[in-house]
């Protein structure tokens, strides 16, 4: 992992993408119990192209192809680890990555999105898999609850929160 | 140990730490899909399940 965390930061350093946080079960691990994945979700916002022109992650498949890299369907295989790249296509994935919180993996500097915005992306998201995510975190005292709830309401995601306390929290607040 | 304890013991490791042991985990994941174990037990589990059924 630290040689693909190194890789996404020559990547960032040569302007193909912008800030980037580690998202989706890498990123929960550093909350939570490390559980098994066999991929790793980086959130990104890519550089504005010149004219306003709609952003694709061409340049990010282009840069791997040009150094040798494999490209498997949506991942990118980097130093062993399938790297699915997520551009922040929404005011929440904005958010989370703007609030990312700095790291290291054996003193390489990363950033990974808060467990609040995991949780609220894993809300949005919607598969059983990210609803187990959501219920690791509240079991665990891993998000501040009044923070996710700001966060779910600023981003509309009310309703789904609602939906979910019925499911899975009825008779457990806390 | 118990196992709220013990998770609790995995979530407080440094996150150095809890890669190095998602990386033990993403090998053994693929050794086990290399031997083919995974899909002899979901074969095996569909015969019991057809003999449990009589079908």
């Amino acid at each position: 992992m630290k040689a693909a965390i190194e890789a996404i930061n020559r990547m960032q350093a040569d302007g193909i993408i912008g800030k980037y946080a580690i998202g989706g079960a890498v990123g929960a691990t550093f909350y939570l119990e490390p559980a098994a994945t066999l991929d790793v979700d980086v959130f990104v916002i890519l550089p504005t192209a010149p004219g306003g022109l709609l952003l694709s992650l061409s340049p990010i498949y282009d840069y791997w192809k040009a150094r040798g890299g494999t490209v498997e369907d949506e991942y990118i295989v980097i130093s062993g680890w399938p790297v699915q790249f997520l551009p922040a296509n929404n005011e929440l994935e904005l958010e989370a990555l703007a609030e990312a919180v700095p790291t290291t993996v054996e003193d390489v500097g990363t950033w990974v999105l808060t467990a609040e915005h995991l949780a609220a992306i894993a809300l949005r998201t919607g598969r059983p898999k990210d609803h187990n995510r959501i219920l690791q975190f509240i079991e665990e005292g891993a998000v501040d609850r009044k923070r996710l709830q700001t966060i779910v309401e600023r981003h509309h995601l009310n309703e789904r929160w609602k939906q979910f306390e019925r499911r899975f929290l009825e008779g457990t607040h806390g | 140990m118990d196992k709220s304890k013990m998770r609790a013991r995995l979530a407080s490791l440094s996150f150095t730490e809890k890669i190095k042991i998602l990386e033990k985990l993403r090998d053994r994941d693929r050794v086990i899909a290399a031997s083919g174990l995974r899909r002899k037990v979901a074969v095996d589990a569909r015969k019991k399940a057809d003999k449990d059924t009589g079908s």
